[in-house]
């Protein structure tokens, strides 16, 4: 895979459509070298992103998840696409300190329309080493 | 299984008395009696493709369950009376299980072998094995790997795998606890409050573990060896506990 490649994946905003983020997020990691430990704790991490997003039981709108290999690590963007007006995007404390234990990095922004993102970054040791 | 008959008049005799108090160590001591049963029911539901541990720990609760309502004036034995809960709550795991339960059998073997291969890999790599050495140990292709490891997941959050929240719900949480092959080690009173209240849902074994991992940073396969049980076990512990304080989260 060449570097700064991209995946991108739109679903509805609904807790059934984050499965596919999460086996979207393990293939590729896989791809690059990611060991059993370091892909359970990525799939963790996109179900936090994902549900920061989304909110824990979905809401009415649309999902996308954006990937992106960058330097032998992957960075996963969730962006809502909502109607204004409705429940803010956030981390909450303990989602905060989960991200910060499973991955590099992580953000949460607002895109250029105001709709809610969350990003990680996530690089994998295995493949560093090998 | 079948007590004799002093042994069923001292059970009649114990749940009156706990029909009257609702004392706490009776309870403990009820749901202890029939422990066997909750087993060998478990394992009547096993091969499946659920893990053993975890239908144990569905029976256990429909077995608290049971103690807790039942009626000892009505003419029915209480073995009887905890099958038919026990049962129940079993059936209902296999069917919030969603996905899980629906994917290939395939998938649900080659999950339950992966477990295996991925300690016995660790040890002789003394490290996490990628996902390339996983598909050639069980010679498998990648993707029936990463397959597998989601199907076996509980990222689905099956509600009776939860204990009610509430001080009435220590026993079945303690038990639950208790039941697996895990040291139950209780944790600090200030580890604990760094949790927060969210986690007061989870049995003390599971707020553990979450608090090893993100606040501790120990890793899934530092955990696993630390509290004895496979790094499989720790990962699906992870998925499931977190899902379900998504739950509370979605209800409050």
């Amino acid at each position: 895979m060449a570097d700064k490649d991209e995946v991108r994946l739109v679903v509805p905003a609904s807790p059934e459509f984050v499965r596919l983020a999460r086996v979207t997020a393990s293939g590729l990691a896989s791809r690059l070298g990611f060991s059993y430990d370091e892909i359970e704790d990525l799939r963790l991490a996109v179900d936090e992103l994902c549900y920061a997003v989304i909110g824990p039981a979905g809401r009415p709108g649309a999902l996308t998840v954006r990937f992106f290999i960058r330097e032998g690590g992957l960075e996963v963007e969730g962006t809502g696409h909502f109607d204004p007006g409705g429940p803010p995007v956030g981390l909450s404390d303990l989602s905060h300190q989960i991200l910060t234990a499973l991955v590099d990095s992580h953000d949460v922004r607002a895109d250029l329309d105001g709709q809610p993102s969350v990003w990680l970054r996530k690089r994998g040791r295995a493949a560093e080493a090998g | 299984m079948t007590p004799d008959p002093d042994e069923r008049e001292e059970l009649r005799r114990q749940f009156a008395v706990f029909a009257e108090t609702r004392e706490p160590a009776l309870r403990e001591e009820l749901v202890n009696a029939h422990l066997g049963l909750a087993e060998y029911l478990a394992r009547r539901f096993a091969n499946r493709g659920e893990p053993l541990d975890d239908l144990i720990q569905v029976a256990s609760i429909g077995l608290v369950k049971a103690v807790d309502r039942f009626d000892p004036e009505r003419a029915v034995e209480f073995s009887t009376y905890a099958t038919h809960t026990i049962v129940g709550e079993l059936k209902r795991h296999f069917r919030d299980k969603g996905w899980a339960v629906r994917a290939p059998r395939r998938l649900q073997e080659l999950y339950l072998r992966l477990g295996q291969v991925i300690s016995t890999l660790s040890q002789t790599l003394g490290r996490s094995p990628t996902i390339s050495e996983l598909a050639e140990e069980v010679q498998a292709s990648e993707e029936e790997v990463l397959e597998a490891l989601e199907a076996g997941q509980a990222y689905r959050f099956a509600s009776l795998d939860a204990p009610a929240p509430g001080p009435d719900d220590e026993g079945s949480a303690t038990l639950a606890s208790q039941l697996g092959e895990d040291d139950p080690t209780m944790m600090a009173a200030e580890d604990r409050a760094a949790l927060g209240p969210l986690l007061e849902h989870l049995p003390p074994r599971e707020q553990r573990i979450l608090f090893l991992r993100f606040f501790q940073g120990m890793t899934q396969s530092e955990i696993a060896s630390q509290l004895g049980i496979s790094q499989m076990h720790v990962s699906r512990l992870l998925a499931r506990s977190l899902a379900q304080l998504r739950s509370v989260a979605a209800e409050s």
